[in-house]
């Protein structure tokens, strides 16, 4: 198979990092919001945030194992 | 000798000079700092140029060393395998992260042999050093188990302490160049399916077979083929992202390694204090809360 499809494959599998990357920033934010608004809370929102951020990230990990799969078993 | 090894040993010999003597200079400064009431902003600037000078040349001392004695680093690509290779052991072909995984063992065994032996017998009531370290780990484990799914019994905490002490066992195989065992699909998938199994064994001696089916179609029964490919998708997923992480953490590294060669002396310590140490601590912590919720989710 080409190696040059086999690469095109791969980088669209990774384009699922984008959406992690803006879903994290978000949620940080808004942790960060509530942490603002009520100080006392915090260790309850830092556990919380660190599940919430763990959770999504796994999808981008799926994006990139999926291409590393692609480029050494499809590739030549 | 050739031209460019004449350079590199005039590097060499001129940046030991150097270190040297900044050494000497920074600590007079340091000496002048002590004696005054109030430092001034003069001699903290020059002791900070010191530092950096100083640390400077000793890193170019250390690579041009390197470079003199063995020779200009072969530009050779960089090489990723996704499976660890396989070794032969008695007519099995394993990984060889098994074998890794076995010295991380046989290290932790050692190691938890040795505190049984000669600090149990010698624990007091009032603890300090190794004692004291020893009570916390347990202790905030135990708590964090407890406020999860305390009603389970104790046996859930010991388990737990035992995976994260072999997830931090094995990251700190990896600092001696090996590669991780937790960067093996198959190591990591083991112990999700060890996961996988207390969730069902908890579930089932809550509820009984039936009352688990049964809560798996808990709405309406439509959805319970839905919940069942969810159910299943729990391990997967807990073995892709412990393996993604990892093997992403070992990629960067192997990066970084090929692509500086020979300058390669105190920048990927720094970059390992992340890659090496603080990340497999996230990921062990994120794997523990993750079995502890999706136990808690069965039984209720």
């Amino acid at each position: 198979m080409n190696i040059g499809l086999v690469a095109i494959g791969a980088a669209l599998c990774l384009l699922s990092c984008a959406a992690a990357g803006l879903s994290m920033g978000l949620a940080t934010g808004k942790a960060v919001d509530a942490v603002a608004r009520q100080p006392e809370a915090s260790g309850k929102i830092n556990s919380i945030l660190l599940l919430g951020l763990a959770l999504t990230e796994s999808t981008a990990i799926y994006g990139f194992v999926s291409a590393l799969i692609m480029m050494f078993t499809l590739g030549a | 000798m050739t031209g460019s090894e004449t350079v590199t040993l005039a590097i060499v010999l001129g940046s030991l000079v150097l270190a040297v003597l900044c050494f000497f200079w920074r600590r007079k400064l340091v000496q002048k700092l002590n004696a005054q009431e109030e430092p001034d902003k003069k001699t903290k600037r020059k002791k900070l140029w010191a530092t950096i000078l100083m640390v400077a040349m000793g890193w170019l001392f250390a690579t041009q060393l390197l470079t003199f004695l063995f020779g200009p680093a072969e530009g050779e690509g960089l090489h990723v395998e996704i499976a660890a290779s396989r070794v032969e052991l008695l007519g099995f072909s394993v990984s060889s992260t098994v074998i890794t995984t076995w010295i991380a063992m046989g290290g932790i065994l050692l190691g938890a042999l040795a505190i049984r032996l000669f600090l149990i017998p010698r624990m007091k009531d009032q603890p300090r050093g190794l004692q004291n370290v020893l009570e916390i780990a347990v202790e905030s484990v135990s708590k964090y188990t407890d406020e999860k799914s305390g009603h389970l019994g104790e046996n859930l905490a010991a388990y737990i302490f035992s995976v994260a002490t072999l997830m931090i066992g094995c990251a700190v195989i990896e600092l001696f160049g090996v590669r991780a065992p937790t960067a093996d699909i198959t190591m990591t998938f083991a112990m999700a399916l060890i996961t996988f199994i207390l969730i069902n064994y908890y579930g089932i001696k809550k509820k009984g077979v039936g009352g688990r089916i049964k809560s798996l179609a808990d709405p309406t029964p439509v959805v319970l083929p839905l919940r069942m490919i969810s159910d299943i998708a729990v391990p997967v997923s807990l073995a892709c992202r412990l393996f993604g992480n990892m093997l992403g953490g070992m990629i960067v590294m192997d990066l970084l390694y090929s692509a500086m060669g020979n300058l390669a002396v105190g920048v990927p310590s720094l970059v390992g204090l992340y890659f090496n140490a603080f990340h497999p601590l996230i990921q062990a912590y994120i794997f523990v809360t993750l079995t502890l919720t999706f136990i808690n989710e069965a039984v209720e």
